[in-house]
């Protein structure tokens, strides 16, 4: 008989004596928390070695039947299990549950597994999704703004459902991305599902940030690695939860932007004491519009979310819904999100388990099809619409079809005879057509359908031991669509057009990982060791029709022309070996070692692998003989650690390129001969067989600590990560027959302080006080750019403002002339003019001193990566009512507010200078290529304030509810930007090229949102 | 037993996953499927012919806005028309403005846009030439010859608007930083477009149509660059009296010139159709005010203006129009786009001005007429010779102009392309060759308060080219 078997016979034994010497009683009782003596509800309370079970009250009460000589366990999440013998029915148990030793000993998520906090040597941080599903926005990535150190989230586009900009330590990549690898649940996904996860359903964030511990993932940890793991079910009563919060969004508004017709004729009058007859026209008009007014018109955000959890001792399962919906603060911005999940996990027996996890999501999102600074340069005397009294104004020789309601366009104002003398006022700027027509006649949308999940196999070899294989893979259908109107534009019908694409992207993995895990006395051995194949194809389609009559008819079919048409698919391919070793002695000596190897279809036969190693190491100063008793020194570490990782994302614009880049490639093409269309074969590209991963080599000597019992623990990092082989779309001569060319060139240096700081201030039964704060340093260099050093750059020739790649400087600096002087109101011709009338010159400085403004006397002008970014959060209990806020603040980034330039000056040239007058003219340049528009981005806001209050415990549980709770919550109620910056959101940035980046047109604005919300447990 | 089968079991799990990936030696190395692979391309005559049709494409530019793209005979506009005294910006606005003040900038995007896409085309071409070996012997001469054809003509534009410039006659690499950054003397380059050409009139006939490369075209075009060396006027004579003999005529109406495409009078067109954006062109829109994608450039000056109307004949109307939108200003009409509602043609009420069908006519009839006087005139400033007085005669005639023509002058023949060529990329080559282009842009900036020098007569060589050369390549002198 073998011992398994033994052991069934002696406990089925020891079970059927025990039930036929006791009798059933109920037990009472009451768990509180060690800490603060206050009841902790949802405690699990099992009667050992059965499936019996309960959960405590709202107000830590429990009853359970037991028998005596049972033993009560009792478990909740971040607190130690306790054992407590049955004695008899007529004592209740009071149970005071003590916290786990710290916080410290969190376990974390570290990629192909985990590992207790403590152990960590390199820089992981963990969010705990405590309420970050209580911040009113739809995409979880919005709601990690100022949660870890080091990760920069900025909002640089401010419509529903866009993504923010994810920054871990810096910009590393100057071609490639640069933004970090997605995990959830262990599959590398596209960043784009951020969008589409379900923040309710998600359990933690693991934020791997320097290179050792993202070494794990290889070629892809180059910019860091966010791991999310979503809910899992647990053992016992199932739980219900629902959770919903409405709010009401608007936009924060630029005082700058704002243009007044009167405040422009005042300075009119002021100055020149009399008014001309366009501006009698325009003030009789009547009309005074603020534009932002039109375009952030506010919207509402909901979201419902259910979920049921649970499991029994051997299957647990998660299941959740969610629906999410977001108006949005501008015109026609709208998104709307719902998601599903599915977890099931279940042991088939000791040795053998599986699991299986599904996530369908799909999101519609339709965009604000314009830019903002198109609408806000609008002059204040043009409605959106004609009233009954804009129409009298209109020019009926030249448009007799405008009626009430048809979209205002300046020149319907042309013509007026202000004084009934047969003379005719012409006040419009532009032939164009209502700057809100632009953006309410065109419908643009991006309709995507995903689905994520995975199936595994897990065996336990022997103690310690497992093997566990996992199928996973996500999918993706994007179908877009944008139409354009008939009203859309001046052009009328010859503009129509509708443009329909569809991609297809599938992702497979299998992943086989060997984990060996187990504790000899002092020695605690961690081992992974796997192997992972993954295959990406993508299929897309477009096409475009134009020529369109009407609105009528929003389909291909109904084009007169198809103008445009493309199809094709393209694959990604990788293969992977890695490998870690982690090891503890005796708590205090800690040592991990990893590598990975990652071959990848993008690169030539000979470059197809590349290594990533990596090493750290920590020593707990605390579990030293001569610190162990120290009263106030409770947690002491210190650590280091050195690792490679890379970074294989190539960007040229051309999917097929990227994909295959060691080959020439030639792709269809066409010329017209004798009007018929004749096929042609064109090479595209410049090969490079020697193309490989862009490295990063990143050193991370840190602290962590804990003093005063922990009240006060955090830990203060220093990094300087080098990335070099950037995998750059170098230019080359043109006479090449190309501009760029695929190569491994230049270098980018990025090095920081990161602090974390938590304090527990006050901890009482009714009273409880924490703060964290939250600080991170960084600084870019450029360090080598090969034959693109001192590369300028812009990004419309028509405004040509400047960007320099320069060694010795961040990537992407602003360049241009230094601003010397005003040019005095007397030299300038009409100096009242406002909204893109205004003088768009300016005195500049002669740096080399020769008297001539030429580029030599260009010079760097700022940069758009802040320099410091920091949070401080506090959460307060007392009593029923918890309140907590966030302040979140970056300094240091500049931003090229184009805006400036299309709202203000718009190439006037009304408000010119007077040539005849103007002292030295040599030293004018255009505003456009100065620092005037470069302009500081740092700002402080009061990103989230919650309050909410808890419904006592006896007053729900007549209604069957175990946890009812009520929250009021804001976000970006407080928002205060560096006095010269003129726009409405400092974090936005326009999608330009990476050698342009911080570049600003007007940009969208900042979302402030006030909300209320329930949560529900049942 | 058992203990040991169990991880037995778990490697064959693993290796049957393996193989449900395929995974062999080619996992790694999937080859593409939407795009060929050009190791094993060009191994045939048609693969060939697709090659030498590429020429064309390249010729023809892409209407898009990417800044990668090659653009062209679309954006040629700016470097030639825009740099005379026959247009302008609209508004003054941007890099194109630094066109209309002769203060171009190396760093202007617009000149690197042009150096960028005429290398390519170059490129086009070279890489037929490498790989004449798959044709047949009796098509072979004839892919060459209309190949050279091609690259003959944009170094000959080339080289008059930089220069000296690099001469690749061959596909070369990035490591031929050598042959990228060294200008040859304008005599090498005129050396091999005197080769080129020489062998497109030798080997091509005159049955491909008017999209393609023919042997009038060469022979047109030899003769040009002869008038412009200034050193073969007997020869360019004869080439265009070649031409002249060959079928061609003037299109009696001028405004059929334009508007009924691939007339007799077309000896050379680059070929577009509307409404298809990769066939497109988009400069017919950009002319027009705020249709395509600027304000409007290539805007009539009115000194322009002013010589159609005193000299224009009835290509006056055909040639401009005021704009309806600003009536102060000056279109050209020449090219309207097939969708814009013309007031003066009722264009068609198409789809997408910026996708307009317009061809570009690189040569034609009345041009050979003319250049058949200038080979007569062989650099004199007067001419009675009555061949010479015929051509000038009959280009006259078709503008309504029809005073009998007894001696023309030099400044008359150059105001006679002016105003037939208007707006034809002409102007500028014309002033240079006529050796007025001092004297006359010099006023023309005067009178706009704006300054001309000699060195504004070569664009500067785009920065980042001078740039990347880490000193090889020098600047034309002024930049």
């Amino acid at each position: 008989m073998n011992l398994k078997l033994k052991l069934v016979l002696v406990t089925f034994l020891f079970s059927v004596m025990a039930s036929f010497a006791q009798e059933a009683f109920n037990v009472k009782g009451k768990v509180v928390s060690g800490d603060d003596e206050l009841p902790i509800p949802g405690v699990n309370v099992i009667v050992k070695g059965t499936t019996t079970g309960t959960t405590t009250d709202f107000d830590g009460n429990f009853v359970i039947n037991v028998k005596k000589g049972d033993i009560l366990q009792f478990s909740y999440v971040g607190y130690a299990s306790q054992f407590i013998p049955v004695v008899d029915q007529n004592t209740p148990l009071n149970i005071s549950l003590q916290q786990d030793l710290s916080a410290l000993d969190e376990i974390v998520v570290i990629g192909y597994g985990t590992q207790k906090k403590s152990h960590l040597t390199g820089a992981v941080s963990k969010v705990k999704n405590d309420d970050l599903d209580q911040i009113a926005v739809a995409r979880v990535d919005d709601a990690l703004v100022g949660q870890v150190a080091g990760v920069n989230i900025q909002a640089t586009e401010g419509e529903a459902g866009s993504a923010p900009t994810i920054r871990i330590r810096g910009v590393g990549s100057i071609s490639g991305s640069s933004s970090p690898t997605i995990v959830v649940d262990g599959l590398v996904v596209d960043n784009d599902y951020l969008g589409s996860l379900d923040m309710n359903d998600v359990e933690s964030f693991e934020v791997l940030k320097d290179a050792a511990s993202a070494a794990i993932y290889g070629a892809r940890g180059g910019n860091g690695v966010i791991i999310i793991s979503t809910k899992n079910g647990k053992e016992g009563k199932t739980k219900f939860t629902y959770n919903t919060f409405t709010g009401f969004k608007e936009a924060r508004q630029s005082e700058d932007y704002y243009f007044s017709i009167k405040d422009w004729t005042d300075r009119e009058l002021a100055a020149t004491g009399t008014l001309s007859d366009k501006s009698r026209y325009k003030l009789l008009i009547g009309v005074d519009q603020d534009w932002q007014d039109i375009i952030f018109d506010g919207g509402i955000i909901e979201s419902h979310s259910f979920s049921a959890r649970g499991g029994s001792q051997r299957t647990d399962f998660s299941t959740a819904f969610n629906y999410v919906h977001d108006e949005g603060v501008l015109l026609t911005d709208d998104y709307k999100k719902y998601s599903l999940k599915l977890k099931i996990n279940t042991e088939l027996n000791d040795k053998l388990s599986f699991g299986a996890n599904i996530s369908p999501s799909y999101t519609n999102r339709r965009r604000f099809d314009g830019s903002t600074h198109d609408i806000l340069r609008q002059a204040p005397w043009l409605p959106l619409y004609h009233d009954a009294n804009t129409i009298q104004y209109v020019n009926q020789t030249l448009y007799p079809d405008v009626k009430i309601g048809d979209y205002a366009q300046q020149e319907h104002f042309d013509g007026y005879d202000l004084d009934g003398d047969g003379g005719s006022v012409n006040i419009s700027q532009t032939s164009n057509t209502n700057p809100g027509a632009k953006v309410l006649e065109r419908d643009r949308n991006d309709y995507k359908f995903k689905m994520y999940g995975n199936v595994y196999l897990k065996y336990k070899i022997a103690k310690g031991l497992a093997f566990r294989t996992t199928l996973s893979g996500d999918f993706q259908n994007t179908k877009r669509d944008r139409w354009q109107g008939v009203e859309a534009s001046r052009n009328g019908a010859a503009d129509t057009q509708l443009d329909i694409s569809t991609e297809n992207r599938f992702h497979f993995v299998t992943d086989n990982i060997l984990t060996f895990d187990r504790n000899y006395g002092k020695h605690d051995f961690n081992v992974v060791g796997g192997f992972s194949a993954e295959k990406y194809e993508t299929n897309y389609e477009s096409a475009t029709g134009i020529g369109y009559d009407s609105d009528l008819l929003q389909t291909l079919g109904a084009a007169t022309v198809i103008s445009e048409g493309d199809s094709g698919e393209f694959e990604n391919r990788i293969i992977s070996f890695f490998g870690r070793l982690n090891y503890a002695f005796d708590d205090k000596y800690l040592i991990s070692a990893s590598f990975r190897s990652d071959g990848n279809s993008a690169f030539g036969p000979n470059k197809k692998y590349g290594t990533f190693p990596a090493v750290s190491a920590g020593w707990v100063v605390t579990k030293e003989a001569f610190l162990e008793d120290s009263r106030f020194l409770n947690f002491l570490k210190f650590r280091v650690s050195y690792g490679a990782t890379g970074n294989p994302q190539i960007d040229t614009n051309n999917d097929q390129i990227d994909s295959y880049p060691y080959l020439s490639l030639i792709q269809g093409s066409s010329a017209v001969v004798n009007n018929q269309i004749v096929n042609a074969f064109n090479p595209i590209n410049i090969s490079n067989p020697n193309l490989q991963w862009e490295r990063s080599i990143e050193v991370n000597p840190a602290i962590d600590f804990g003093f005063f019992n922990n009240r006060i623990s955090g830990s203060v990092d220093y990094y300087n990560r080098t990335s070099d082989n950037l995998l750059l779309d170098v230019p080359i001569s043109a006479t090449t027959g190309f501009s760029n060319a695929l190569a491994n060139r230049g270098k980018v240096e990025n090095k920081g302080i990161e602090m974390e700081l938590r304090t527990k201030n006050i901890s009482r039964p009714n009273f409880s006080w924490s703060t964290t704060f939250l600080a991170s340093q960084n600084e870019n260099t450029l360090l080598d750019f090969a034959e693109a050093n001192g590369q300028v750059s812009n990004v419309d020739t028509k405004r040509a403002s400047e960007w320099i790649n320069l060694v010795g400087h961040p990537i992407s600096s602003f360049y241009g002339w230094v601003v010397d002087r005003d040019i005095p109101r007397e030299f300038i011709l009409r100096p009242w003019e406002r909204a893109g009338q205004q003088n768009q010159d300016v005195y500049v400085k002669d740096l080399n001193g020769d008297g001539v403004i030429d580029d030599d006397d260009k010079t760097i002008l700022g940069n758009p990566y802040p320099d410091l970014v920091w949070s401080i959060g506090n959460d307060f209990k007392i009593g029923s009512v918890d309140f907590s806020f966030l302040f979140q603040g970056s300094h240091g980034a500049e931003v090229r507010n184009m805006g400036d330039q299309y709202l203000f000056q718009h190439f006037a040239s009304a408000a010119g200078i007077n040539f005849e007058t103007t002292p030295d003219q040599q030293f004018i340049k255009q505003k456009i290529f100065t620092d005037d528009i470069v302009q500081d981005a740092s700002y402080v806001a009061l990103r989230t304030v919650n309050i909410g209050y808890t419904f006592p415990a006896d007053l729900m549980s007549k209604m069957f509810v175990t946890k009812a709770r009520i929250y009021a919550t804001g976000q970006n109620l407080l928002y205060f930007t560096a006095d010269d910056y003129t726009g409405f959101n400092p974090e936005s940035i326009n999608d330009t090229s990476p050698t342009t980046y911080g570049y600003q047109r007007a940009g969208s604005p900042i979302n402030r949102t006030i909300s209320i919300g329930l949560n529900l447990e049942f | 037993m058992i203990q040991i089968m169990k991880p037995f079991k778990s490697v064959a799990l693993l290796l049957s996953l393996v193989l449900l990936f395929s995974c062999g030696d080619d996992f790694l190395e999937p080859d593409p499927t939407s795009s060929i692979s050009a190791e094993t391309f060009y191994s045939n005559e048609q693969e060939l012919q697709a090659a030498l049709i590429n020429i064309y494409d390249g010729l023809q530019g892409t209407n898009d806005e990417s800044s990668n793209s090659n653009h062209a005979t679309q954006m040629e506009f700016y470097v030639t028309e825009m740099r005379s005294d026959n247009t302008r910006t609209k508004n003054g606005e941007g890099e194109a403005a630094q066109f209309d003040d002769f203060a171009v900038q190396a760093t202007n995007g617009l000149v690197a846009d042009h150096y960028r896409s005429f290398y390519n085309v170059i490129f086009r071409a070279n890489v037929v030439l490498e790989n004449l070996g798959v044709a047949s012997e009796e098509t072979m001469p004839k892919i060459e010859a209309e190949a050279k054809f091609l690259r003959a003509y944009v170094y000959f534009n080339m080289v008059r608007l930089y220069g000296p410039i690099p001469l690749v006659d061959h596909v070369i690499g990035i490591n031929d930083g050598e042959i990228s950054y060294t200008r040859r003397p304008v005599e090498d380059i005129y050396d091999l477009i005197i080769a080129d050409l020489t062998t497109a009139v030798n080997e091509l006939d005159n049955s491909n149509g008017r999209n393609r490369a023919s042997k009038a075209a060469a022979q047109a075009l030899l003769a040009k660059v002869y008038l412009t060396m200034g050193t073969n006027y007997t020869q360019a004579q004869s080439l265009l009296e070649a031409v002249m003999n060959s079928g061609y005529s003037l299109e009696p109406n001028f405004y059929d010139v334009f508007y009924n495409e691939n007339n007799t009078e077309v000896i050379f067109a680059i070929g577009y159709v509307p409404g298809i954006a990769d066939d497109s062109q988009n400069f017919s829109a950009e002319w027009l005010n705020g249709v395509g994608r600027t304000v409007g450039v290539n805007y009539v000056t009115d000194n322009a203006v002013q010589a159609l109307t005193n000299n224009g004949g009835n290509r006056t109307e055909v040639s401009i129009r005021q704009d309806v939108e600003e009536l102060a200003q000056t279109q050209v009409t020449k090219y309207l786009p097939n969708g814009e509602v013309g007031e003066l043609y009722g264009g068609s009420d198409y789809v997408q001005p910026q996708l307009a069908g317009n061809d570009w006519i690189v040569l034609r009839y009345a041009d050979v007429l003319l250049m058949h006087v200038e080979a007569i005139l062989a650099g004199g400033q007067e001419t009675t010779v009555s061949a010479a007085l015929n051509s000038f005669q009959q280009v006259r005639n078709r503008a309504g102009l029809t005073d009998p023509v007894t001696s023309i002058t030099k400044d008359e023949l150059l105001l006679e392309r002016r105003v037939e060529f208007a707006f034809e990329n002409q102007r500028l080559y014309d002033l240079i060759r006529f050796g007025k282009a001092q004297e006359i842009l010099s006023a023309f900036a005067a009178q706009n308060g704006t300054n001309f020098s000699a060195n504004d007569l070569l664009l500067p060589i785009p920065s980042g080219e001078i740039g990347l050369s880490g000193g090889l390549l020098n600047q034309n002198p002024g930049y």
